[in-house]
C-alpha cells in the first residue's frame, strides 16, 4: 500500500526550476534514498512533503493522520531549553497529550542514546547531539512517515554507523524517506532509490534494479603473477582488460559466461589466484548519473 | 495541553531564561526612580557640577507631583519603547532566521496559538515593566514631592498601558512581516516616530487618533481629556491592536517557507 503519493510535484523560484515534474510513491514499511548532487532539488523536495514549502504545481498525496516526522540537515533548536523540555514540546505540538507526551520523550531520548542528558541545556549539546536529538524529535510522535535530510552526514563513523543502527530498527512501523551522499549508507538500507539531479528525477527504482541497469558486470581474474596474466590474455579468447595481474572480462555483448571461463581455466595450468563477478558499486552509478544526460 | 498553553509556557522558559523577565522591569524601574530623584537633587547637582560662577543664584520651582509622573513617562516614551522594540525585534523574524523555527513549522502548528502565545508574554513583561516603574517611581515621588489623586494616577497608568499594548502590538506584527530583526525593529521605530511625528505637527486637526494616548494620559492629572475624544481615541486603539493581531497571525503564516531549513 502506497503511504505517501507524490505527482508531477514542481517547485520554482522566480522562474527558476528547484524541482521539475517529480513523481514516486513510498510504499508502507519501506525506506527510500534520495541521492543527487548538491543542489539537485533534495532538500527542497523533502521541505514540500514535510509542508514547510509550499509546491509551485503537482500533488503531494498523503495517506495518513498521525502526521509527518522531520529532520533538517542542520536541526536548529532553542538552546534555552533541555533535551527533554524541546522533545516533550515537539510531542506535544504534535498532538501527543501531556502525560503521554513525556513519558514518549524519554523513552525516545533513552532510544536515540541521549538518555544521559534529558536535562541538558541544547545550547551545550555537540553536533553528535544535535543529531541525535534532531532524530528523537522526529520519531517522538510515532509519525507513520519519516523524512530525514542527510541524517549522517555530520556525523563521524561510529555516530553514522549508530544512527544508521537506529534508522534500521525503526523501519519495522515507519515509512522513512531520507536524502543522503553518503552512498554507502543507501546502500545498506534502501528498498528504493531516486535519483535527483537538477531537480528532475532522471533515475528510479530498487538497488537491484538500478544497479542491474547500470552494472556492466565483470568477471575479475586475479593471477598469481603479471606473466601469467600476460600469457591469458594472449590468447585472445574474448575482449578483456588487464591491469597487471587483474583481468576483467566484460559479461555484456561478446563477453564469455561464467561456466565458460570456468571451463578454459580448468582445464590448464594458468596459475590463477581467484575468480570473482563484480558489479558496479552505488558510487560508480552515482558518478554515471550525475556526469551524463 | 493545548498548544497555546504548549507555546506560551515555551515563551515562559525563553524570557525567563535569558533574563527578559528581570531587565526590562529593571530598566523601567531604574527610569522610574531617576526621574523625582533627580529634579529633586537637580539644584544640588547643578551646584557641584555646573561649573556655574560664584554667586549664581538659581530658583527652580518646585514640580508638581504629577508633573513628575508625566516626566517619567516621558523617559518611557524615549527609552522605554527602543528597550521594548530592541527587546522584541527577534520574536519571529529571529526564530525563522536561525531555523529555530523550522521544527516548529514541520509540525501540524496553529499559528493562531503560536503568534498569540508570543503576544501574551511580551505584553505581559512590557505591562509589568511599566506598571513597576510607575509604581516605584510613584513611590519616590510620593516621599520626595507629595501624593496624587489615586483616580487620577490609576487612570494615567491606564491609559499609558493601552499605547504599549499597541507599541508591543505593532513591534510582533513587524517582526512577523521582515526577513530578520533589525529590519523588524527599524520598522516599528520607523512607524511609531514617524506616525508621532506627523500626529504632534498636524495633529491639532485630529483629535481622535492612538498616537494621543499618552498625551491624553498626562492630561487626567489637569482637567482630563474630552471623553469623547479620548474615548474614541482608546477604541481606535484596541480595533488596531486587534487588527495587528489577525495582520500578524496571517503573515507569520504566510511567511513560514522563509524559515532556514
Amino acid at each position: 500500500m502506497n503511504l505517501l503519493e507524490v505527482k508531477g510535484l514542481t517547485k520554482s523560484y522566480k522562474g527558476n526550476l528547484a524541482v521539475d515534474r517529480v513523481s514516486f510513491a513510498l510504499e508502507e514499511r519501506t525506506a527510500t534514498a534520495l541521492i543527487g548532487p548538491n543542489g539537485s532539488g533534495k532538500t527542497t523536495t523533502l521541505s514540500m512533503i514535510a509542508g514547510l514549502l509550499k509546491e509551485s504545481g503537482g500533488s503531494i498525496q498523503r495517506d495518513f493522520k498521525s502526521g509527518v516526522g522531520f529532520l533538517p540537515q542542520y536541526p536548529q533548536f532553542f538552546p534555552w531549553l533541555s533535551a527533554l523540555e524541546f522533545t516533550e514540546m515537539a510531542a506535544q505540538i504534535s498532538g501527543v497529550d501531556g502525560k503521554k507526551a513525556r513519558q514518549q520523550s524519554i523513552r525516545t531520548l533513552e532510544f536515540v542514546g541521549l538518555g544521559s542528558a534529558v536535562n541538558k541545556k541544547t545550547g551545550t549539546f555537540s553536533g553528535g547531539m544535535r543529531q541525535r536529538l534532531g532524530l528523537a524529535q522526529a520519531i517522538v510522535h510515532q509519525p507513520k512517515l519519516l523524512l530525514l535530510d542527510e541524517p549522517v552526514s555530520a556525523l563521524d563513523p561510529t555516530g553514522r554507523r549508530e544512527i544508521m543502527d537506529l534508522l534500521k530498527s525503526l523501519q519495522q512501523d515507519t515509512t522513512i524517506l531520507y536524502s543522503t551522499h553518503i552512498l554507502n549508507d543507501a546502500e545498506k538500507m534502501t528498498d528504493q532509490l531516486l535519483f535527483l539531479k537538477e531537480g528532475k528525477l532522471v533515475e528510479q527504482g530498487s538497488l537491484s534494479e538500478v544497479k542491474s541497469r547500470y552494472a556492466e558486470p565483470r568477471i575479475r581474474l586475479r593471477f598469481e603473477t603479471e606473466q601469467a596474466a600476460a600469457r591469458f590474455e594472449d590468447r585472445k579468447l574474448w575482449p578483456m582488460n588487464r591491469d597487471r595481474n587483474v583481468i576483467a572480462l566484460p559479461l555484456s555483448g561478446e563477453g564469455p559466461t561464467m561456466q565458460q571461463v570456468l571451463a578454459v581455466l580448468a582445464n590448464e595450468e594458468s596459475g590463477i589466484a581467484g575468480v570473482d563477478r563484480q558489479s558496479a558499486s552505488l558510487e560508480e552509478i552515482f558518478l554515471k548519473v550525475a556526469g551524463n544526460k | 495541553m493545548n498548544q497555546f498553553g504548549v507555546l506560551l509556557k515555551k515563551e515562559w522558559r525563553e524570557n525567563l531564561r535569558n533574563y527578559k523577565i528581570f531587565w526590562i522591569p529593571a530598566v523601567f524601574i531604574l527610569l522610574g526612580i531617576m526621574e523625582p530623584v533627580s529634579n529633586y537633587f537637580l539644584p544640588q547637582i547643578l551646584d557641584s557640577v555646573g561649573n556655574l560662577p560664584e554667586g549664581t543664584v538659581l530658583e527652580f520651582p518646585v514640580p508638581e507631583p504629577e508633573q513628575v509622573m508625566a516626566a517619567i513617562m516621558g523617559q518611557y516614551q524615549l527609552l522605554g519603547l527602543l528597550i521594548l522594540v530592541l527587546a522584541y525585534m527577534g520574536t519571529i523574524a529571529g526564530e525563522r532566521k536561525s531555523g529555530t523555527a523550522t521544527l516548529l513549522y514541520a509540525r501540524p502548528l496553529s499559528f493562531s496559538a503560536y503568534f498569540i502565545s508570543k503576544w501574551v508574554m511580551a505584553q505581559i513583561i512590557a505591562l509589568l515593566s511599566v506598571w513597576l516603574g510607575f509604581l516605584v517611581g510613584y513611590y519616590y515621588t510620593y516621599l520626595l514631592f507629595g501624593s496624587i489623586d489615586i483616580m487620577n494616577l490609576l487612570r494615567f497608568v491606564f491609559t499609558y498601558s493601552l499605547w504599549v499594548l499597541l507599541v508591543i502590538s505593532i513591534v510582533l506584527a513587524a517582526s512577523a512581516w521582515m526577513p530578520n530583526a533589525g529590519l523588524a525593529a527599524a520598522a516599528s521605530l520607523g512607524i511609531i516616530i514617524i506616525s508621532q511625528v506627523v500626529d504632534s505637527l498636524l495633529g491639532t486637526y485630529w483629535p481622535i487618533s492612538p498616537l494621543k494616548l499618552s498625551v491624553y494620559a498626562a492630561s487626567w492629572f489637569e482637567n482630563g481629556p474630552d471623553m469623547a475624544d479620548f474615548w474614541w481615541s482608546a477604541g481606535l486603539a484596541v480595533v488596531l491592536i486587534a487588527f495587528l493581531l489577525l495582520l500578524g497571525i496571517f503573515i507569520s503564516s504566510r511567511k513560514a517557507a522563509s524559515t532556514k531549513v
